[in-house]
């Protein structure tokens, strides 16, 4: 069973389905709904900063350096109105019953290279969980 | 670059063609209200349109701007000109009209605007929607249900709002106004897809298209039960009697289907919006029946709505099954994109539609408070002055900031609906106009000058 669920990218960047979290990756213009799990051993790749060149990710735990190219593959189905994001979910082994929520937590990976973390993370509350529109089908 | 080449720079620029093409004498209105029986004619407020940057296109949130306003206008007369327009009364004393409408001058000054145009009308859906991720016929259906269940659920609000004005016979025939811009020439732009072979979901398109053409049968023609509806409300039914008074998010609704179809690289695209508009026609109309019927009882005839909320189920259906998801499974992952832009971006230009008709409804139905408002704002210098006498050509037109309008000398009618009692102004009478409300000025009195104040930010 397909599910949708409806974000305010206004308000939150983060999207939990079960055991697997996404996030919001700000790329060439666009906002992508990707895998927060880097390909090593799963270290959080949200909290990961660009390379200098902004073509990789290098993630906190191993610095392995991970194509953004890459990232994008892992990508779910979104189609974005304005702030509003109508994001598909992947068919859950549950038929749907995971636990989802939507939050706004911190998001390094979208800071140029060289920016300091306090720079967006001085704006939200790291971890805040916030109330977002979950809809199934 | 010499004196020479820069000034052909400057003829080529699309601001200067289409102000040579709205100085033609077919666009130049005249002193009526509502436009005569004559297809050809259409108020396209040259002077206001003269005021324009068309070197900045609408950004996302500016779609009721004044120069989007100015610019679908444009569009609709240039997509109309590839339609055949001929007058019910015959064309003998039109046929000078006809000749220029079509002919060779305008043709060339439409030909080499309309994509420059349609990129500056459009551009803002660029920047609005988006479509990512790996899309999958699946995914497609679950995005296209979640959508269109939306709309069944949520209200409209351009029919609440005629449900909670104070006039709302006037509020209702306003509505009716903004459906006639389609309503009269309906399927026009589904017609430019019907051509090609595109194999079983060209048929299925088809056959939509011959529900609205009524089967050959010109009684049955949605565009004639259309008329009826109309002529119910004794209201005029010729092409297009209310050109002044259609909204800038419904012409941009109706520009959209024959700017995607237009351009068939964008095929899949109106794929997508064709579906999701067929899918939400059907709940709308029946809405629309309920509204109403609670204000004129059995005094409209709704046919039109009736045959809509019946047939657009069968549409609904054919488009979902037969054309969008059809389309995906025939030709794969890389045309969901999209199928699903098009369904993104009709309901997006479908609320704008909404929004913009349920703001001109409160508005106009709450002229007196905004005489009162008027004296409250902050106004800036240097308001600027506007000549009427009786012979005037009527025309409407928006701005991009709230102003407040004030007589200075004679009177003035404030027309900001079509069918509803103009507002008397008299000398020294003002009026706020938010940003993006639609209104004309009429002179009642041998002369009248009126002054257009921008009201200050913090006003």
């Amino acid at each position: 069973m397909a599910r949708v669920i409806v974000m305010d990218l206004s308000r939150h960047n983060t999207v939990l389905v079960g055991h697997d979290r996404y996030f919001v990756l700000h790329t060439e213009g666009r906002a992508l709904l990707v895998l927060d799990r880097c390909p090593h051993r799963g270290g959080p790749l949200s909290l990961a900063r660009r390379t200098p060149d902004g073509r990789r990710l290098s993630c906190p735990w191993h610095g392995t350096k991970v194509g953004v190219a890459a990232v994008k593959r892992t990508s779910l189905p979104m189609v974005r109105s304005g702030d509003e994001a109508v994001v598909v979910l992947p068919d859950g082994d549950d038929e749907g019953g995971e636990p989802i929520s939507v939050i706004r937590k911190e998001v390094l990976a979208n800071l140029p290279p060289d920016a300091p973390c306090a720079a967006e993370s001085a704006g939200e509350a790291a971890g805040a969980v916030g109330a977002g529109e979950v809809a199934r089908r | 670059m010499t004196i020479q080449s820069a000034e052909e720079e400057i003829d080529r620029t699309l601001g200067k063609r289409i102000i040579s093409f709205a100085r033609s004498p077919l666009f130049q209105g005249d002193a009526q209200v509502l436009h005569p029986p004559n297809p050809y004619r259409r108020m396209l407020v040259p002077d206001a349109l003269a005021e324009g940057d068309f070197d900045r296109p609408p950004a996302a949130g500016e779609w009721a701007a004044h120069r989007s306003l100015s610019a679908h206008r444009l569009l609709g007369t240039f997509y109309e000109a590839d339609t055949v327009l001929l007058p019910e009364q015959g064309l003998a004393p039109l046929h000078a009209d006809f000749d220029l409408f079509y002919g060779s001058e305008l043709r060339e000054l439409r030909e080499s605007s309309v994509s420059a145009l349609e990129r500056f009308a459009f551009a803002c859906l660029d920047d609005a929607v988006d479509v990512s991720g790996a899309a999958t016929p699946e995914v497609l259906d679950a995005y296209f249900q979640h959508v269109v269940a939306e709309a069944e659920n949520g209200p409209s609000p351009a029919l609440a709002a005629i449900a909670a004005a104070r006039d709302r016979e006037s509020a209702a025939d306003l509505y009716l106004v903004q459906l006639a811009l389609d309503g009269l020439t309906e399927a026009s732009a589904m017609s430019r897809n019907l051509a090609g072979a595109y194999g079983p979901e060209q048929s299925a398109l088809f056959k939509i298209f011959i529900d609205e053409f009524g089967y050959g049968v010109y009684d049955a023609k949605h565009t004639t039960i259309f008329a009826k509806m109309l002529r119910s409300r004794a209201m005029a039914t010729h092409v297009h009697a209310y050109w002044n008074f259609y909204l800038a998010g419904p012409l941009a609704t109706n520009n959209y289907y024959y700017y995607l179809s237009r351009d068939h690289a964008k095929f899949f695209r109106y794929a997508g919006a064709v579906t999701y508009a067929e899918a939400v026609f059907a709940p709308a109309f029946v809405e629309m029946v309920k509204v109403f019927r609670d204000i004129f009882g059995d005094n409209v005839d709704l046919h039109y709505c009736d045959e809509h909320a019946h047939i657009d189920e069968h549409h609904g259906r054919i488009t979902r099954e037969e054309v969008l998801l059809a389309l995906a499974a025939r030709h794969g992952p890389r045309v969901v994109p999209e199928l699903m832009r098009g369904v993104a971006e009709a309901r997006l230009i479908g609320g704008w539609f909404e929004d913009d008709t349920a703001a001109q409804i409160r508005w106009s139905d709450d002229l007196p408070r905004h005489r009162d408002l008027a004296g409250t704002v902050r106004l800036g210098p240097e308001p600027r002055r506007v000549a009427l006498t009786p012979d005037s050509p009527f025309g409407t037109r928006s701005h991009d900031d709230s102003m407040v309008l004030e007589v200075e000398r004679g009177e003035a009618e404030l027309i900001t609906t079509p069918t509803g009692p103009p507002e008397r102004l008299a000398r020294g009478d003002a009026v706020l106009i938010p940003a993006g409300r639609l209104y004309g000025v009429r002179s009642t009195a041998a002369a009248c000058d009126y002054l257009l104040h921008a009201v200050t930010p913090d006003g």
